[in-house]
């Protein structure tokens, strides 16, 4: 448990100065486009002469007049996530070192390995969430800064999550719904670890089973609602069942992912 | 002891190894001799786990491969196996955070030795520091073997020398050493076990100093036999 935890700490500190990146590209994009967008409004009220009988402006308004430049930032931090799920595994094994040698020797169980990387993903998107959420309550004070008391109006946080597209998708309202969604998430990032080991352990023809492995999966997690879910004429199962089914589903192909990533990497796994 | 038993490995249908079996005692210097592509690394890499082999089997001290073994064989790999953004000094604390025989003191007396800059990147060590840096990291652990692969390969001459004062100082101790070369010149006189390995395949497996005195060969003399006869 230790070393495991040793692990996940290594993983995080080697991508650092990447995470780090991310979240000031973030802050930039977001707090710039606020500014801009909030200067460029009042200076035309000024000029139309509407600051007295506009209407008060919010930060929610604020939020939603700058949508693009919010999501961009939001994608570019999904896609460098993304990419780093696959890279997490491979920049162990490609350049001048390799890393793997080091981490495949360690007095530890191997699974630990694999753990620790699936837990650094999931601590990278937990942690860029929740600077989002800070993030928020900055631009709220910018916003308070910037726009004068009198012309403004307070913005319940729902709202302003409600107000952009890519806030309302990555911070859904129920805790249920966010369970599901990062759940399934975190689903997809084991089965692609897995898909991987498959790859490292078989090499050429290890791409064909992880992309076999991947679609096997896919199918498996999808079939409820593609055999029991779309066709109306079959009303064999309520809504709740087939949500229970297709549950039951994701946790088998879970522990699938988690069982043959383990034993791949403890027996079959090649340098 | 190290035992190897009738290891076979094949990479899709090429054979690299076929039926390889030999020991490498504790206290003696174990040399794997084989031109490119005989199977020493490969050997190497099965004896530590980083490869599944065919059939076969590999006993350390009467154990199996597993994450014990790791305390007790340190592996010297021909390449760096350090993410190069680390510092020297922070490849130490990662190999004393994780290993239970990592001796730091030993290590500090290493990097001493060799004159490595514990604030320098790995990534920016030359290929001759580098090699000293492996060989650090795999003799700083208090273990029973220590297995190098290919520890002269391209360094220069003086850093040769100096990693072959190591070999001769009291810091390899009573370890059993095993190593991999092409090159047996730089240490023909340092081993005391050779295995001539060609094509996967054991060819011959002497004592050196028992082939001096009862054959008057050197090693260099039967690998031309068992190479060129």
């Amino acid at each position: 448990m230790n070393r495991y935890l040793k692990l996940v700490h290594m993983e995080i500190y080697r991508f650092r100065y990447i995470l780090g990146g991310l979240m000031a590209l973030t802050a930039v994009f977001q707090i710039s486009a606020l500014v801009s967008t909030l200067l460029r409004e009042l200076s035309r009220r000024e000029l139309l002469g509407e600051n007295a009988s506009g209407s008060p402006l919010s930060f929610a308004w604020a939020v939603a007049s700058t949508n693009f430049w919010f999501i961009i930032p939001m994608l570019i931090c999904i896609a460098v996530i993304a990419m780093y799920v696959f890279w997490i595994w491979y920049r162990d094994w490609v350049g001048r070192s390799s890393f793997i040698y080091r981490l495949l020797m360690l007095p530890t169980s191997r699974r630990h390995i694999y753990l620790a990387k699936g837990t650094a993903i999931l601590l990278f998107i937990l942690s860029l969430l929740s600077f989002q959420m800070v993030l928020l309550l900055v631009e709220n004070m910018i916003f308070n800064l910037i726009v004068p008391a009198e012309l403004r109006v307070e913005s319940f946080f729902a709202e302003i999550i409600q107000s952009n597209l890519a806030l309302k998708v990555l911070v859904p309202q129920s805790f249920e719904q966010f369970f599901y969604a990062y759940g399934l998430g975190m689903l997809a990032v084991f089965v692609i670890f897995t898909a991987i080991m498959l790859e490292r352990c078989y090499r050429g023809i290890g791409i064909l089973y992880g992309i076999l492995y991947v679609g096997a999966c896919v199918l498996v997690v999808t079939s409820p609602v593609l055999f029991l879910g779309l066709d109306e004429s079959i009303y064999y199962f309520y809504p709740g069942e087939i949500l229970a089914i297709a549950s039951a589903l994701c946790g088998i192909v879970l522990v699938i992912s988690l069982l043959l990533g383990f034993r791949l990497l403890g027996r079959k796994i090649t340098v | 002891m190290i035992e190897v038993v009738d290891i076979h490995k094949r990479y899709l249908r090429k054979k690299v190894l076929s039926g390889v079996s030999f020991t490498a005692e504790k206290g003696q210097i174990t040399c794997l001799i084989g031109i490119n592509g005989a199977g020493k690394s490969t050997i190497l890499k099965a004896i530590m786990g980083l490869i599944p082999l065919n059939s076969g089997s590999i006993r350390i001290d009467g154990e199996q491969t597993g994450k014990a073994v790791y305390e007790k064989a340190a592996f010297v790999a021909d390449h760096l196996t350090m993410p190069l953004a680390m510092k020297l000094s922070e490849g130490f604390q990662f190999m004393e955070e994780f290993y239970e025989s990592w001796d730091s003191e030993r290590a500090c007396e290493l990097m001493q030795f060799f004159k490595l800059d514990p604030k320098e990147r790995i990534g920016n060590l030359s290929k001759g520091n580098a090699a000293k840096y492996s060989l650090l990291l795999g003799l700083s652990q208090d273990t029973e073997y220590v297995l190098m692969d290919e520890p002269f390969s391209g360094i220069d001459m003086f850093s040769k020398e100096l990693i072959t004062e190591v070999f001769a100082s009291e810091l390899m101790g009573e370890r059993g050493v095993l190593l991999t070369t092409h090159e047996i010149h730089d240490m023909e006189y340092l081993i005391d076990k050779a295995v001539l390995l060609q094509d996967g395949v054991v060819r011959k497996s002497f004592n050196c100093e028992d082939m001096r005195s009862s054959e008057g060969k050197s090693v260099t003399d039967v690998m031309r036999e068992v190479y060129q006869p």
